[in-house]
């Protein structure tokens, strides 16, 4: 099993691929998708850059894989548009409904949805034969595409008797066939191991990458689209919530949701009211944090990740004494859980140091990292600025 | 990108859809197949008729009248053609189901909860009475316990006691009674299998645990647990034992014993059609209030009874110790005397020349192989060389086939719209009426094609007489089976494998071709042939329906047994059980290997 997977293990080991595909860019404009009484999709807008690896987050039941099968046209929205490189697919105004074969686009499911009465070859050959290829041309097609995925050897078996990652190899060689210049793909990583997982993701990065397809990808796991993605978009109650490329994601939130959806362990989402008479200086009872912003509103959420909260033994300037009550080591870097009166902080240090629960330890909190919301929407304020800055 | 398609409006886009086509097409085929049949046979009965100038004055041809339900139900005539047969009707029907229960239920436990031994081929040899035609069971009892009283020739006992035997033996509620309760227990047996193979026996452990003797938790644990079950098994046997027709009209009419069944098939031979027609509406009645009691009854129950929660479900077997061995040969007896000496005593009877002389020298294939002789059974030559019987043969087969493979296909059609269009309500509606035929008794249907396509009707020409309405009346009747059959196998295809044909631009029809019915198919064959049997044995659903050019075997066999002609008619029934246990033995072998490859592809 492992040595079989060794092998084949990478697709892109030897060059890129030989496919390319056509550019496409994706355009929605308004789409609403209501199920009975509840919104699924709530008068969504985006637009999706030819080559681009967008991936749809959010928790479940959030809308992103209804909005990835209306894209497909296995789901017709209620209101809205869609364009595919500039052509209408979709459209409720016009009552014009392109069908899913005639988008062209190629899709991999969750459960990869091979046909298990077909070999490896004719599950890659039937979208060439409703295409009505001509037998030479398909039969070239075929033998490049399961070269390339390094399916060779295995085209003649049956899915059953392919491991979790040489199916999800299958699926990927059936989308390339017809060559679709949008891909989309409902969490297509979720059915294998851990550690398979993580060889698929850089896999299927460099697949993308290699194609320079337009790809829409949907998962509830942070990990895979903060790696694999250019921008993400995510998702909650059938609203997008924010749409940044990872990194910026990850360090500017644009609301409370995104923050705490955002990040592993979870952000420190402090609710803090303006101290009497200091205009940067903030306390929720048991703590005070100074944001180095002296015009937000008198009641706001302030947004510390767990490696924004500076640990030390010594009392430091402006630092406040927190009971240390739970040390959580991880290998490369421990979680160390802080209180102070009633409230509790995680914060994340280098496995080199060395604390015990019970120990008295002093916070600062890195004002330049931190974000500000406002206690009532929970939308982002803006940035905090340099403590040492003018304002 | 041109291909684009532009539709006017989302009713024509729900219009045009082949599913909905589909949908639309095959609920005007059912409406007009199940649901007309029994408004007309309804009409039927409050009509006056041309027959009826004959019995009253009053016949106005077309007119409305109660004339016919105030004949059957409070005449001077509804004592024997009503209250007597109903009375007849509950009671055979409730004595033979308490006994195919009880029997069918302990067996279930023996097989299912015990150590007994032999399980492996007791189980099809306990399956064998329901297998083989109802009324092989009838001709086998009379061969032993026929009364001279009535004519013919002695039975078996009497050859062997000397005296004939009492003629309540013969004829009447207690012979029909337990032939019935031999037909059906194992229908009953597969009911409350069903349900013991559910029972966690943790449950059992518990209260072993606590210090319950074996009796008390099989009283306090595990009857109560299967209760339901049993009362549904109860109902459903109850359900199928009225309808029945040739086995209490073999052992019942020689001494003018009546059920409601056999009197629908009397008043037909009569030539008094809306009289028949009321006791078939009378029978459906019957059939609907047993189906709702089980409904009612299982619904309520099952949720509080449900026992399999997924996780640590084991089942253990109860230990019988001493009682190991007795039990085993008991219920190998028991299953020899119902299962395979009936077929012995058939095969046996069906060599003799002269009926009822037991002894070696009587032995002939005279009514295998014989050629033509006046002197024996009328003239009628053995039944391989009988052009009647192999064209019946002939006939069967084409029956069995065209309708098996038919009804599958329509019944994996529909399962197809009921599981894709879970929550149209038009999709309930085609998965309801599909269900339909399953209340009718068998005779109650054939009344109602017998009075739908007697005469021509608009463009569908009088089918009375022809092949097709007994492959269209057999069809429908499968439905409800191939129906199930095709919602498990449909429901087992996960959605993406379709919707990836889908986005591959496959045509609904590519799809079905290509993806649902190879995924199907394995559980649609096998479908398709318990079909292939269960048609093959029919017989009150055509009897009404058959006529000399479209006999079957069934019915000529039955032919041969109302005329007396007992060898021939207990060979053909001989021939039509082996046909159908040969197919429960491919069935029963495929079933097995297929499990063996799936445990192949798993390890």
């Amino acid at each position: 099993m492992v040595g079989g997977e060794k092998q084949t293990r990478s697709i892109t080991r030897k060059a890129v691929l030989k496919v390319k595909l056509k550019m496409a860019s994706i355009e929605i404009e308004n789409l609403t998708k209501r199920y009975g009484a509840t919104t699924a999709l709530d008068n969504v807008s985006l637009k999706i850059e030819s080559g681009e690896f967008l991936v749809l987050l959010g928790p479940s039941g959030c809308g992103k894989t209804t909005l990835l099968r209306c894209l497909a046209g296995l789901e017709t929205p209620d209101e809205g548009e869609i364009y595919m490189d500039g052509e209408l697919v979709f459209s409720s105004k016009l009552n014009r409904i392109v069908p899913p074969g005639k988008r062209n686009l190629g899709m991999v499911f969750q459960s990869y949805a091979l046909w298990p009465h077909m070999t490896v070859r004719n599950n890659v050959k039937f979208g060439l034969d409703v295409l009505n290829l001509s037998e030479s041309d398909s039969k070239d097609r075929l033998d490049q595409v399961l070269k390339d995925l390094g399916m060779g050897d295995l085209q003649n078996r049956y899915p059953s008797e392919l491991s979790g990652g040489q199916q999800q190899r299958v699926a990927l060689a059936r989308l390339l066939a017809t060559k679709p210049p949008v891909f989309l793909m409902d969490e297509p990583l979720s059915n294998l191991d851990a550690r398979l997982r993580m060889d698929m993701r850089v896999e299927l990065k460099k697949f993308q990458a290699s194609t320079g397809s337009t790809t829409v990808y949907v998962t509830h796991d942070q990990t895979e689209a903060m790696t694999m993605s250019t921008r993400v978009v995510v998702m909650r109650d059938g609203l997008i919530q924010q749409v940044s490329p990872p990194s910026q994601l990850y360090k500017r939130p644009e609301n409370t949701f995104v923050a705490d959806f955002i990040g592993m362990p979870r952000i420190n989402l402090i609710k803090a009211n303006r101290s009497n008479g200091k205009n940067r200086l903030y306390s929720n009872g048991d703590i005070d944090i100074d944001i180095g912003w002296d015009e937000a509103p008198s009641s706001i959420v302030v947004g510390a990740r767990p490696e924004d909260l500076k640990i030390s033994k010594e009392k430091l300037k402006g630092s406040q004494a927190y009971e240390v009550s739970s040390v959580l080591p991880n290998g490369p870097e421990t979680i160390i859980q802080l209180t102070r009166g009633g409230t509790i902080l995680l914060a994340r240090i280098g496995h080199e140091i060395d604390l015990h629960e019970g120990e008295k330890v002093t916070v600062q909190f890195d004002q330049k990292a931190l974000n500000v919301y406002d206690a009532k929407s929970g939308a982002l304020l803006g940035p905090p600025i340099d403590t040492n800055g003018t304002n | 990108m041109d291909l684009a398609i532009q539709r006017d409006s989302p009713l024509m886009r729900l219009v045009l859809d082949p599913v909905n086509i589909l949908l639309m097409i095959l609920l005007g085929i059912l409406f007009y197949l199940v649901l007309w049949p029994f408004l007309e046979l309804v009409l039927h009965t409050i009509t006056w008729g041309e027959g009826d100038r004959r019995l009253s004055r009053d016949a106005v041809p077309g007119e409305y009248t109660w004339f016919h339900w105030l004949q059957v139900t409070a005449s001077p005539l509804s004592e024997r053609m009503l209250y007597a047969p109903l009375v007849n009707t509950l009671i055979t029907g409730v004595i033979s189901t308490v006994i195919a229960l009880i029997v069918g239920g302990g067996l279930a436990w023996c097989v299912i909860r015990s150590d007994m031994p032999g399980k492996g081929w007791l189980q099809p040899v306990l399956t064998l009475p329901y297998i083989v035609p109802s009324f092989a069971i009838a001709l086998a009892w009379e061969t032993v316990f026929r009364s001279p009283k009535v004519g013919g020739q002695p039975g078996l006992y009497e050859t062997v006691m000397g005296i004939p035997p009492p003629e309540w033996v013969s004829y009447g509620t207690f012979p029909i009674s337990i032939t019935l309760a031999m037909h059906y227990f194992p229908f009953a047996y597969l009911l409350v299998a069903g349900a013991l193979a559910t029972i966690d026996s943790q449950m059992e452990e518990g209260a072993l645990l606590s210090g319950a003797s074996r009796m008390m938790i099989l009283r306090r644990i595990t009857f109560p647990v299967v209760a339901p079950a049993f009362a549904a098994a109860f109902v459903l046997t109850f359900g199928k034992t009225i309808g029945q027709f040739a086995l209490p009209f073999l052992l019942g009419a020689p001494t003018q014993f009546h059920t409601i069944a056999t009197m629908v098939y009397a008043n037909l031979a009569l030539g008094l059609d809306s009289m028949a027609y009321v006791l078939a509406i009378l029978l459906i009645l019957m059939s609907l209030l047993a189906i709702w009691a089980s409904n009612k009854f299982v619904g309520k129950n099952a949720r509080r009874f449900e026992t399999i929660s997924g996780k640590g479900f084991r089942s253990r077997q109860v230990a019988l110790g001493g009682w190991r061995w007795p039990i085993f040969w008991s219920v190998a007896t028991f299953g020899f005397v119902v299962g395979i000496l009936p077929l012995i005593l058939l095969g046996y009877q069906s060599l003799m020349l002269i009926d009822g002389f037991f002894n070696l020298s009587n032995l002939t294939m005279h009514f295998w192989t014989g050629q033509s002789d006046p002197e024996i059974a009328m003239g009628e030559p053995g039944v391989l060389h009988n052009a009647n019987i192999l064209g019946a043969a002939w006939n069967t087969i084409e029956l069995a086939f065209f309708s098996a493979v038919i009804a599958s296909l329509i019944g994996l059609i529909i399962a197809y719209i009921v599981v894709r269009k879970e929550g149209n309500p038009l999709a309930k509606m085609l998965d309801q009426i599909a269900f339909i035929p399953f209340l009718f008794p068998s005779i109650a249907f054939g009344a109602m094609y017998l009075t739908m396509f007697a005469e021509p009707r608009g463009p569908i020409p009088a089918l009375y007489g022809t092949f097709t309405l007994l492959i269209l009346i057999s069809v429908v009747n499968r439905l409800p089976y191939s129906v199930k059959t095709g919602v498990t196998a449909v429901t087992q295809i996960g959605r993406e494998l379709e919707e990836a044909a889908e986005v591959a631009g496959a045509s609904w029809g590519r799809r079905f071709r290509k993806i649902i019915v190879p995924l199907a198919s394995s559980g649609v064959v096998t479908g398709m042939m318990v079909s292939f049997v269960g048609v093959m044995r029919e017989l009150s659903l055509i009897i009404l329906l058959i006529t000399p050019s479209t006999r079957v075997l069934m019915t000529v066999g039955f032919n041969y047994a109302e005329e007396g002609l007992t060898q021939l008619s207990n060979a053909l029934v001989l021939i039509v059980a082996m046909i159908t246990i040969a197919g429960e033995l491919i069935l029963w072998w495929a079933g097995k290997s297929r499990l063996v490859r799936l445990r192949e592809k798993q390890s």
